[in-house]
């Protein structure tokens, strides 16, 4: 068997997410305990341990995502390997300064740190400034990345190129591979969504120093540009990694045509109009802008369900597919950001939102696609950068064991989620009263699937180990 | 036109502005504006213990001290104040910055201040899980439908790898596009079905009543009359028990003292029946006719520091 060696980058982020993934699960079990009732002595440490589990877990599958994407690129492209190495530094200068303000400041504002919560909150000013600065170093150093990235793309396709315009006009010369298609849309994106970040960021600093307060309507729809953005870009970095890699297990192509260049540069457009649907219930919003978030966010599911899920179905479809660990977790991907995209879209229905809005059909919606999306798409890519240059021997049946833990410990816990949704329980409750006592027992199933998911994820994440020690020794 | 304001600066220097109210009143605007928010005198327990009697159950120094600098208090390990810290859910209540005087002043209130009538019902520790129903039921039913249909969708394409064929492209892309406009036609009729219900206040919609919030870290007022500041808390007057009447159009225009909050309403059934965010400097109008009767419960939705979950009122529909 050939084997490709892996890049000492991509190995080091592997390290990294393999490291914190864990011990942010088991801030997730905390929660969902003392929601259960079972350990009330822990009760003060909920909040802040939501903080640092939503930061923290956004970060991390943002930056995993960013590392297969750039990762992917490099078959492309030539990236310089400075900027990889600036990344690293930087995340984890960011989440250094992100568990001090949390675990010695007790900061629990909330994964996006709503105005003026950060200022107003039981907790010390200091811890405050220094979750604005870990932001601000996290911000920084992404920013700078999807720049550079950007740049390592422009010097091999201009723009225009990039994002497959010259397919609409019937040339395909460049050949654009969909990887690249989709990461610079998301790279795009991303620069928009960390511009946002950086004007809330400014705000924030400029009522720390002069006291000017700012404008609760404005910071939120900057907040949520921000956030919403952030999250669905990660997701789409996943893709564009499938888009890259199921080809290789189906033994068939997945080219970019004229379809895949509309959808995709729609995708584009939508995505930054689609946050809207986070305001839907401040009515003081401007009501064309609700309605767009609306449309925007319906009109979201058909390029991802009838041009990328149809096209993983059609390139699957009774091909000579070779199922492991890596294929089976790319396929299942889909079905998770799949399912997880109806959620999404059944909550973004104006009406409909009224009932959940905060409640904890949000959090299921998103941890669907995050964990069953996302975090199957990365892990999966790990799995196969790592088998690929160490090309040890693949024990189906224990593999498919590892995948049938993760996947039921993952949609059992999910399923909690969504039935307290449907029971109007609200997100974010460390306590739940007692109109809403039912919420605890949700809570109760839900702290024992989330176990058998970290079950799983821990041996599966042995047997990338194995491989990532074979493969360090061979690294680029 | 200086005239004007120079009078208007006149009017408001000799008006009695809400600061200077009666002598004797500073103990009760303080409490209004700086505690009840946690507290009650005799409505039982809420973030902090009730203050009724609270002048008998501990020294005077010790509440000058504890009023004055609970923080300081509960870190410098007074036994007292970390028992009282435990049991309260270990939320420490906040330093106002107090002088010793206002304290005073408060302390006096608090014992002046006849317990509320109502004495605290007797305490519900368990309720059965509500029946799902309304349209929380039907959206749980069409999101899991359509899961299972992705579901069998993706285990048969995962199946047939089992007969590996080379599949006729051209006959997929024909699939896509009548995929393509089933997706189209489908989510503009869902469009088209929901957008008219979505809840924002309309043109020629007249409420019977308004009833004014105003949401604070950790709980709701209602009043008649707008309180946009804490300066307005305890002149302008509140509903201490909101009575509605079934199947009258009212409207609340909510609004927040400090930080977002969120105004869920919980009917009856204990189902979110309407719901709209307190946001700081803005009033949402949410419109509401409630349909059944009986009580209702207020949760606040969006998350507003270590009192989040706390933070509720009651309402009743006759
Ligand atoms: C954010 C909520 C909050 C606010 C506002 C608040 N308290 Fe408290 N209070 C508490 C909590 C919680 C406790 C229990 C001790 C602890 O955990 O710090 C408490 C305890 C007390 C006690 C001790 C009661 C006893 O049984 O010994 C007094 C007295 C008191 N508060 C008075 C006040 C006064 C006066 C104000 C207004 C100036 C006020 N509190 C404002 C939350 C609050
Ligand atoms: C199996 C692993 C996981 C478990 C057990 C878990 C558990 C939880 C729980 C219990 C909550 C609080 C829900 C509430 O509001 O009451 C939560 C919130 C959240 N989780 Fe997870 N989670 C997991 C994985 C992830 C992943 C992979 C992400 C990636 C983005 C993520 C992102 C978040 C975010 C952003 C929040 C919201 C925090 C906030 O409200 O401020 N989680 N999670
Ligand atoms: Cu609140
Ligand atoms: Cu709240």
């Amino acid at each position: 068997m050939t084997t490709r060696p892996a890049s000492s980058q991509l190995l080091i982020w592997i390290a990294i997410t393999f490291l914190l993934f864990p011990v942010l699960i088991l801030l997730g079990i905390l929660m969902r305990s003392i929601q259960a009732g079972e350990i009330s002595a822990l009760q003060p440490w909920f909040y802040p341990a939501m903080t640092l589990h939503g930061v923290g877990m956004v970060g991390v599958w943002y930056v995993a995502a960013m590392a297969c994407a750039a990762d992917v690129l490099s078959r492309h492209v030539t990236l310089p390997p400075a900027l990889g190495r600036l990344a690293i530094a930087g995340t984890v200068l960011g989440v250094v300064l992100l568990l001090a303000c949390v675990l010695l400041g007790r900061f629990a504002a909330g994964w996006y740190f709503l105005y003026p919560l950060p200022l107003k909150g039981e907790w010390p000013l200091w811890s405050a400034v220094t979750f604005l600065l870990s932001l601000t170093v996290l911000g920084a150093t992404w920013f700078i990345w999807s720049l550079g990235l950007l740049w390592a793309i422009s010097r091999r396709f201009s723009l225009g190129q990039a994002l497959g315009w010259h397919y609409l006009a019937g040339r395909t010369d460049p050949v654009l591979p969909p990887s690249v298609l989709i990461t610079t849309v998301s790279l795009i994106a991303g620069v928009a969504a960390l511009v946002s970040a950086v004007i809330v960021l400014a705000l924030f600093y400029l009522e720390l120093l002069t006291g000017q307060a700012s404008d609760a309507l404005l910071m939120k729809n900057l907040t949520f540009f921000f956030g919403h953005t952030l999250v669905n870009l990660a997701m789409y970095l996943g893709v564009a990694v499938a888009y890259e890699i199921l080809p290789e297990y189906a033994g068939r192509p997945w080219k970019t045509n004229k379809i895949v260049v509309v959808s995709w540069n729609t995708v584009l457009l939508i995505v930054l109009v689609a946050y809207f649907h986070h305001l839907y219930m401040d009515f003081v919003q401007p009501g064309i802008l609700q309605y767009i978030g609306q449309v925007a966010s319906y009109a979201s599911a058909i390029p991802a369900a009838v041009v990328t899920i149809f096209g993983a179905l059609l390139l699957v479809y009774r091909s000579r597919m070779r199922w492991n660990l890596a294929s089976l977790l790319f396929f299942l991907g889909l079905v998770g950001w799949a399912i997880g995209g109806v959620g999404a879209v059944i909550d973004s229905t104006i009406s409909v939102n009224a009932r959940l809005h905060n409640t904890l059909w949000v959090p299921a919606h998103f941890h669907t696609y995050m964990v069953a999306g996302l975090a199957f798409l990365v892990i999966g890519y790990f799995y196969h950068r790592c088998q690929e240059a160490a090309a040890l021997r693949e024990s189906k049946g224990y593999h498919q064991l590892l995948i049938v833990l993760m996947t039921a410990g993952a949609y059992g816990f999910f399923l909690m989620f969504y039935l307290a949704g449907a029971f109007s329980v609200p997100r974010r409750f460390a306590v739940y009263p007692v109109e809403i006592g039912h919420g605890a027992s949700f809570a109760g199933w839900a702290a024992l699937f989330a176990t058998l998911f970290l079950v799983g994820f821990v041996l599966t994440a042995t047997e990338v180990g194995r491989r990532w020690r074979a493969a360090l020794s061979s690294a680029t | 036109m200086r005239i004007a304001s120079g009078l208007a600066l006149l009017f408001i220097l000799a008006c009695p502005v809400p600061a200077a109210a009666a002598a004797g009143d500073e103990g009760r605007l303080l409490y209004e504006r700086q505690c009840a928010a946690c507290h009650t005198i005799g409505e039982g327990d809420r973030i902090g213990p009730d203050l009724a009697g609270v002048n008998e159950r501990r020294p005077r120094d010790w509440l000058l001290s504890f009023v004055t600098g609970p923080d300081r208090m509960i870190a410098a390990g007074d036994p007292v104040a970390v028992r009282l810290y435990e049991r309260y859910n270990r939320i420490v209540m906040p330093n106002l910055n107090l002088s010793e005087e206002q304290a005073g002043q408060l302390l006096e209130y608090l014992a002046l201040a006849a317990p509320a009538a109502a004495a605290p019902a007797a305490a519900v520790t368990e309720l059965p899980r509500p029946a799902l129903a309304g349209p929380q039921s039907r959206v749980l039913q069409l999101f899991l439908v359509i899961s299972a249909v992705i579901v069998l969708v993706f285990t048969w394409v995962a199946l047939s790898t089992r007969n590996p064929v080379e599949v006729d492209v051209h006959r997929a892309y024909s699939i896509r596009r009548v995929l393509f406009v089933i997706a189209v036609v489908a989510l503009a009729g869902l469009l088209v079905l929901t957008l008219p219900k979505a809840p924002y206040a309309r043109a020629g919609a007249e409420p019977a009543r308004v009833v004014y919030v105003a949401a604070r870290q950790f709980d709701f007022l209602f009043s008649e009359e707008p309180i946009v500041s804490t300066a307005e808390v305890g002149i302008v007057p509140t509903l201490a028990n909101l009575v509605l009447t079934k199947d009258e159009l009212v409207e609340f225009r909510v609004t927040s003292l400090d930080v977002n909050h969120g105004f869920g309403l919980y009917g009856p059934d204990r189902q979110i029946v309407a719901q709209t965010q307190a946001m700081p400097g803005y009033f949402n109008r949410l419109l509401f006719r409630p349909l059944a009767p009986g009580e209702y419960k207020v949760f606040c939705l969006e998350y507003c520091a270590a009192g989040h979950h706390l933070m509720q009122v009651r309402l009743t529909v006759n």
